[in-house]
């Protein structure tokens, strides 16, 4: 079938992977314990929290910490085996399930305490709606199904449309558009990429839209969106939300960021863990790297590493 | 009277069966309109005890394995060391890339490309993948090329044995094509999580989810090749004697070798084309890049990537498809003839200098200026495109989900769900008769009975979300075909058309639908008309291609004869060419639907809402959603092997009925 010259070319490729093979597989931390992997999850925010860690961690304990970056959900079922060691910025609105599965019950993911930065979703309109129609500042101004169908289009007909972006974030908007009467129709954009699509769109034709969107978010520093009151928290409602009753109604709560760990990170490397648990960035600090990623476009490494070396007396807190 | 009787017996007979089947079809009209009007008359809804209770009994099986994974003996025996297996295989190749070198792999490429396909296959196929570094990231290219290269490799293993098998038997052949089909189908948002939870994070899972949907196509045309093998064939090896074995190895494989490289071409394709779901996991590879790129809605920088991880399939392609019919072409007068054995001691020779040299002289990381900047054209292009057209595109978006799929929707909806079933029964009868009609309407009674789900506000019905999809699919097919067939009916007749369709239709086949769906969404919007624009960019290629073929299959005499009794071209055209087509066409609007049945999953992504939005929460929140998810895509396959029995008895059965 196959002739010798072929052979020897497989055979060669063979030989070479195997040297090659024996050749690596060995890095190993030289004396700052085993390494250790972080998860950057798709957001900048997610980057610059992760960057920071790498930059301290490997400057002083001397532990190699590698990067992932890998989906939310993933995250939690690498943690769940150890093969992520932690991620750090969890918004918890989403992940009250992961939390309760892994961190309460099977306890193989650990709460390592608050990262700092608060933030909040809620329903947004750009800026040139409300300069029109101030009403529309509040949800009561929606009643009025003539100021609803402003956001009417053919997929949501006689009613104004709702747009929420990504299925895995948090969604209450279903109820509180059924408990507060309003004359809008819920429709699922699919996708971050897709909403931020349409808020583009909306843009460039002035064609109002009603959306779920949050801060922080890069976005809104490029596009005026204007986020609309909603009747405020109460516990009636958290009690709602906790017990799925389908009564929600109020804003949504804010999101106290949180980090979280593998259970086997303290024993597979306490230092480390150690400066996870006492990691903490402002929201102001965490913009600071932000905007050198997405507005210089600076390597995320790179700008951490900046950062780091001009804040030696934040960063130092967490070694003490 | 002898003569007469002998004349008009025969004349009897066939009036008796004629009469015979006339009883059987108003036998079985009486009975489809019974059951409609009992359709009528029963309740209009799907009823609440028509419900198998698949969401929880999902739910709890992702709960368990959440809870044992680290216990259970399935893990830790199993699926663990699996898992290993799979990272270290994937290793190995990394090791082996790493190894070779940027350079190294380009003149292998080559090498492999010419010794088996010729000159201008290994020029095709070593500039391909120095496209790859050209214009995306050649180490993220390396991370996808080794996961592709693992799993086309266990694609192979698994499916050629299970091609055989299938081959030698019919009962196995059946059984394996329902697995087959719904491996095809079942999106892959319903088991993304699960294979975490079983195979871990990254690599390993990723390498599973494209064995799955990469396996079909090696079973499929291994069984085709060998059921093919002329039955001659077989008879001469055993006539020699041999043994079952001898008789596989000697005769059959080689005869069907065609078809299985065919297959393995298809692996390749199909493996490609999840690249960028599979890199959800965490793979960090080109498919990364693509949805990094598009979370900041860089549309040429996801361009890039997307192209990046075609230009790796070509490569893998031209390579591996041995043709050797271009060996004699313009190319090969350049060099001079070499025997077979010095050619591949040539090879062997050019690849061990530039590795060589590549080590010497550490060409390690892909060189800069080398590379060229693909994605702000493509940024300019994309914009143009969306500033100058999105009026129009607005417009026929706001059209197609007013006036065609909402209407259509509506009606599904307004009638009795049994109604619905029995008339796909009745469509199934009248394709090729009871047993269809048993099969497709029982899929639509298993689709009833998916139960509902918990939606933001009360419970919605399985069922009514499919009503929404087919609609969906319904208008995504049409429109599909209406645009498909005069393009491949045109190819088909003019080579010089068919050589200008080739590139559009190569790179929108294997373009991951991801890098399009942007600027779908800003030219018609959030929702289901982006939906159906999406499928259909997605459905029309393989529409065209099997169009084109079968009209150039059509034999030139019949076409001759036609044009001397005097047929202008038009008439040749309509009367023979397309008749003489129709079984190739048919096959082709049955790719078209199983294309627009895996995009219409994708299109929930941006706002198609239905069966995908159920899927797709299976994966962005399957701590809660799991069971619902499994739900989802249960309905999506019922609903594609309904469909695809249907439209593939068309195909086959009344072959030659309708001429004129």
């Amino acid at each position: 079938m196959r002739s010798t010259g072929t052979k020897l070319l497989f055979a060669g490729v063979a030989i070479a992977s195997l040297l090659a093979a024996c050749g690596s597989d060995s890095e190993s931390g030289s004396g700052g314990g085993e390494a250790i992997t972080l998860a950057v999850n798709p957001w900048t925010g997610s980057a610059v929290n992760a960057y920071v860690a790498q930059a301290v961690i490997q400057a002083n304990l001397g532990t190699t910490v590698k990067i992932t970056e890998i989906d939310e959900n993933a995250t939690w079922v690498g943690m769940d085996d150890g093969s992520i060691d932690a991620v750090l910025e969890v918004w918890p609105s989403g992940h009250a399930a992961d939390k309760k599965t892994y961190i309460e019950e099977k306890k193989s993911v650990v709460d390592m305490g608050l990262l700092g930065p608060k933030a909040k979703i809620g329903w947004y309109v750009p800026k040139f709606v409300i300069d029109e129609h101030p009403e529309l500042a509040t949800w009561e101004g929606f009643k009025d199904p003539e100021l609803a169908k402003l956001f009417a289009t053919a997929e949501s007909g006689d009613l104004g449309q709702f747009t929420m972006g990504d299925p895995s974030y948090v969604t209450f908007d279903e109820q509180i558009i059924a408990n507060l009467k309003l004359p809008l129709k819920y429709v699922v954009a699919g996708s971050e990429a897709a909403l931020l699509t349409l808020i583009d769109q909306s843009a460039a034709d002035k064609k109002p839209i009603l959306i779920q969107f949050w801060q922080p978010h890069w976005k809104q520093s490029k596009v005026e969106l204007v986020e609309v009151k909603l009747p405020d928290v109460t516990q009636e409602c958290l009690d709602s939300a906790a017990n799925a009753d389908g009564g929600y109604a109020c804003d949504y709560a804010v999101d106290d960021l949180f980090k979280a760990a593998s259970a086997k990170l303290e024993t597979k490397n306490a230092a480390a863990f150690n400066v996870l648990k006492k990691l903490s960035l402002t929201t102001d600090q965490q913009n600071e790297v932000a905007a050198m990623i997405d507005g210089e476009g600076m390597a995320p490494a790179d700008a951490a590493k900046k950062w780091a070396d001009a804040n030696k007396d934040v960063w130092s807190a967490w070694l003490g | 009277m002898a003569a007469v009787s002998v004349e008009t017996l025969p004349e009897q007979e066939s009036a008796a069966v004629v009469d015979a089947r006339r009883n059987r079809r108003n036998v079985a009209f009486g009975v489809f309109a019974l059951l409609a009007v009992l359709a009528v008359v029963i309740e209009h809804e799907v009823p609440g005890w028509l419900d198998l209770d698949i969401q929880q009994r999902a739910q709890a099986a992702y709960k368990w394995t959440i809870t044992n994974r680290q216990t259970s003996p399935l893990f830790t025996l199993f699926l663990e060391p699996v898992g290993n297996v799979l990272q270290w295989m994937f290793d190995v190749v990394m090791n082996v890339l790493e190894f070779l070198k940027w350079p190294g792999l380009v003149a292998l490429t080559g090498a492999i490309g010419w010794r088996t396909g010729g000159l201008r296959a290994g020029i095709g196929g070593a500039s391909a993948m120095l496209g790859v570094g050209m214009i995306s990231n050649w180490d993220h290219a390396m991370i996808t090329l080794a996961i592709m290269l693992v799993a086309v490799f266990i694609a192979l293993v698994l499916g050629i044995p299970l091609g055989i098998w299938t081959s030698r038997s019919d009962r196995a052949e059946r059984v394996v094509r329902i697995l087959l089909d719904t491996a095809q189908v079942l999106p892959i948002f319903v088991y993304f999580s699960p294979v975490q939870v079983f195979f871990g994070i990254k690599v390993p899972p990723a390498i599973v989810v494209t064995v799955i949907y990469a396996l079909p196509p090696a079973v499929r045309l291994t069984n085709l090749g060998l059921r093919n093998v002329p039955v001659v064939m077989n008879e001469v090896g055993e006539s020699f004697g041999a043994n079952s074995w001898q008789q596989l190895l000697k005769v059959q494989l080689p005869v069907a070798r065609k078809a299985i490289l065919l297959g393995l071409n298809q692996v390749i394709m199909m493996a490609f084309g999840v690249v960028v779901l599979a890199s959800l996991l965490g793979t960090g590879d080109l498919g990364q890049d693509v949805l990094n790129a598009l979370q900041k809605q860089k549309v040429g920088e996801a361009a890039a990537a997307g192209l990046g991880i075609v230009l790796l399939a070509i490569s893998l392609d031209r390579i591996t498809t041995g043709d050797r019919k271009h060996q004699f072409s313009r190319w090969s007068n350049l060099v001079p003839k070499v025997s077979r054995q010095a050619g591949q001691r040539i090879a062997v020779g050019l690849v061990a200098v530039v590795v060589l040299l590549a080590h010497v002289f550490d060409w390690t990381t892909f060189p800069s200026w080398l590379t060229i900047d693909v994605a702000a054209p493509i940024n300019d292009a994309v914009t143009w495109v969306q500033d100058n057209f999105h009026d129009i595109t607005q417009a026929i978006s706001d059209f197609l989900v007013t006036n065609v799929i909402d209407p259509i929707y509506k009606f599904l909806l307004w009638l009795p769900w049994f109604l619905v079933v029995v008339a796909i029964a009745f469509i199934g009868f009248l394709s090729k008769g009871w047993r269809l009609a048993t099969g497709v309407g029982l899929c639509m009674v298993l689709t009833a009975a998916l139960g509902t789900i918990p939606g933001g506000v009360g419970r919605e019905r399985i069922w009514d979300i499919a009503m929404n999809t087919l609609s969906q699919v319904l208008v995504a097919i049409l429109l599909s075909v209406l645009i498909a067939l005069p393009l491949g009916i045109l190819a088909g007749r003019s080579d010089a058309f068919e050589r200008f369709m080739r590139p559009f239709l190569d790179i929108a086949q294997v373009l991951p639908a991801f890098v399009y769906l942007i600027p779908v969404v800003f030219l018609f919007g959030v929702g289901r008309s982006a939906g159906v624009v999406a499928c259909v960019i997605y459905a029309v290629p393989p529409c065209i291609r099997l169009t084109t073929l079968g009209m150039r299959e059509v034999p030139y005499t019949p076409r001759e004869a036609a044009i001397s009794f005097g047929a202008t071209g038009p008439q040749e055209m309509r009367m023979v060419q397309l008749p003489l087509a129709r079984k190739s066409i048919l096959l082709g609007i049955n790719q078209t639907l199983m294309m627009v049945l895996a995009t219409v999953i994708i299109a929930a992504l941006i706002g198609a809402g239905g069966l995908g939005l159920v899927a797709y929460e299976a994966t962005a929140k399957p701590n809660i959603k799991l069971g619902q998810g499994v739900t989802g895509g249960l309905a999506i396959v019922l609903l594609a092997i309904m469909l695809d029995r249907i439209t593939q008895a068309w195909g086959t059965s009344k072959q030659g009925g309708n001429h004129q």
